[in-house]
């Protein structure tokens, strides 16, 4: 087999939800690895490397977060976490631990293959060396500036800050903890609301309205998501 | 909180109650020069204490204050304790049977009210549980109907009909996915508020996040958004609301009738955050307007329109914007549609606003 094709391992215990992801990647032209346990998953990670991880968070020999601790370890792969929406903190723990995204249960194969593309597409250009562009938005690192279809914008120093590190992870939910911590430093009381305020402020001067943000997606709750197409 | 003041409050008034009775006794006395009716006054003074304060202990100090204080002042001697008298211990006991029968009376009527408030949220439950049974069964039916067809007659099926066939369960199953996440919430609440995660959100986040959730389902539905020009944080569970918000809209993509437009607006007065959507529809029908929020709508319309789900949608909404301490109602627009209104409070946050 000429396998040049992505290598993706599911990690769920539900054997319908994992055939009917696996028959939906294969159709997409992935190559597929399953497991049903964590266990189980983490040995198929070393042994076959995959290129993505698909994890579902409620398994029952491991905790979700725990098995994204160890595989990030030493690997850098897109971990792409499946979570119903009542284990909303779990969802958050699993970011926090180095999950890529998330998708809530249910979900439709069409939002499942956009996200699997858009988190292949970070892991695959990992250096992106002088300028970010997407949708009219740019971002030139080297000198700081950002402008909307060619028209500048002045931002604050904080407000880069977060705009910049929001696109060195283009496509992976940032929660409000990990971005706090990377602007400032420390996590205190007033943070969030700090954090809410500049994103606030970052997406006046980009133009957005409510429901048709272009470049930053809103996960309540959670934190914020840098588009890329 | 509330339960903590509780015994400072029931104290207080004790003390406030036994003070105006002596009060009145030494004002009548001076009046009328007589002593009779101080006993009547006090045995007023602690059934007034029994009732309104909890439990027994404030009834029952009350009423051996009341004795010491007739002893003491009102009887011979006067202004000393003569406490061995037998007049003395026959008004104790008295008071004592007064204190104790107008506290358990008073009990006894509390955890009455209390358990017809109980067996009130059972029944409300009840009328949910049948309204959600019945409403499950109709899409049910159609998904195990069809597919069923597909898997023992496949091949006798036009491919048309099976994709058509394929896409109504589809259709369904996403109707399935909305019914269960609305019963998720209630679930949630019921459990009570300890459940809700309130944290702070900020308003335009949460529209955006409402907005970009229903264009996804409904492509072809505008909905005109207005919300303040500042920076408005709200403590809600944003999950719950961002609910709210969505079954409000889809209600009116499913039953506003000849909808041109579809308003969300947010505004802010004093310290409440008010949320409504409206429409131009067909409005609701006055008769429903009082039970809308209750969750039996729909049973005396043909069985067959148990499709739509808006008795529970809104029964679910009233359950979660309750849970946050806020109001929803709903009424029919005087140009046309109807419109729905919640408010939820936003704390006072001075601190921390100002370094940013």
């Amino acid at each position: 087999m000429g396998n040049n094709k992505y290598k993706i391992l599911i990690v769920e215990d539900d054997s319908s939800i994992a055939g009917f992801v696996q028959t939906v990647l294969e159709t997409g032209g992935y190559q597929v690895l399953t497991a049903g346990r964590c266990g189980q998953g983490l040995l198929v990670f070393t042994s076959h490397t995959p290129d993505l991880v698909v994890l579902d968070l409620g398994l029952p020999d491991m905790d979700g977060a725990e098995f994204i601790r160890r595989v990030r370890r030493d690997s850098a792969v897109p971990i792409i976490v499946l979570s119903a929406r009542s284990d909303e903190i779990d969802k958050v723990a699993a970011l926090d631990a180095g999950a890529n995204d998330y998708i809530t249960k249910p979900f439709g194969t069409a939002e499942l293959l956009a996200r699997i593309r858009a988190a292949l597409r970070i892991s695959r250009a990992p250096d992106r060396a002088g300028c970010f562009q997407a949708d009219g938005l740019v971002i030139d690192y080297d000198r700081r500036q950002v402008s909307v279809e060619g028209r500048p914008v002045h931002l604050t120093q904080t407000e880069y800050n977060i705009l910049s590190l929001l696109s060195l992870h283009t496509g992976k939910v940032m929660t409000y903890a990990s971005i706090i911590r990377s602007i400032w430093g420390s996590l205190d009381d007033g943070s969030v609301k700090k954090l809410q305020v500049n994103m606030a402020n970052i997406r006046k001067k980009l133009g957005c309205r409510p429901g048709d943000n272009r470049y930053v997606v809103n996960e309540l709750g959670v934190g914020y998501r840098m588009l890329d197409e | 909180m509330k339960r903590n003041k509780r015994p400072l409050w029931d104290g207080l008034f004790t003390a406030v109650t036994l003070v105006g009775a002596f009060g009145v006794n030494l004002l009548l006395m001076e009046r009328f020069s007589t002593r009779t009716m101080v006993p009547t006054i006090f045995v007023l003074g602690v059934f007034l204490v029994s009732w309104r304060t909890q439990g027994y202990f404030w009834g029952i100090a009350a009423s051996l204050i009341s004795v010491l204080a007739v002893n003491y002042a009102f009887t011979f001697p006067y202004w000393a304790f003569d406490l061995i008298s037998p007049e003395c211990i026959a008004s104790a006991v008295v008071m004592l049977i007064v204190a104790s029968l107008t506290g358990t009376l008073t009990t006894k009527l509390k955890r009455q009210e209390q358990m017809k408030a109980e067996a009130e949220t059972e029944r409300m439950r009840g009328n949910l549980l049948r309204a959600v049974s019945h409403d499950l069964r109709t899409p049910l039916t159609s998904i195990y109907g069809a597919c069923s067809a597909i898997v023992e007659n496949g091949d006798r099926i036009p491919r048309e009909k099976q994709q058509k066939m394929l896409a109504d369960v589809c259709a369904d199953a996403q109707w399935l996915v909305r019914m269960v996440e609305n019963l998720l919430s209630v679930t949630r609440v019921d459990a009570g508020q300890m459940e809700l995660a309130k944290q702070d959100t900020v308003l335009e986040e949460l529209v955006d996040a409402v907005l970009v959730k229903f264009h996804k389902h409904y492509p072809a539905q505008n909905v005109e958004a207005e919300l303040p020009e500042e920076f408005v944080s709200v403590p809600m569970d944003p999950m719950l609301i961002q609910q709210v918000l969505m079954n409000l809209l889809e209600n009116a993509v499913f039953h506003a009738q000849g909808m041109q437009h579809l308003w969300l607006r947010v505004t802010v007065r004093e310290n409440q955050a008010v949320f409504t959507v409206e429409d131009d529809g067909c409005g609701i029908q006055e008769e429903r307007l009082p039970r809308l929020f209750t969750g039996l709508l729909d049973r005396e319309s043909p069985a067959d329109s148990g499709r739509s789900g808006m008795g529970i949608g809104l029964a679910v909404c009233s359950a979660i914007i309750r849970a946050h301490g806020g109001q929803i109602r709903a009424w029919n627009r005087p140009e046309g549609g109807a419109a729905f209104r919640f408010t939820l409070a936003i704390e006072e946050e001075t601190h921390g606003e100002q370094q940013i």
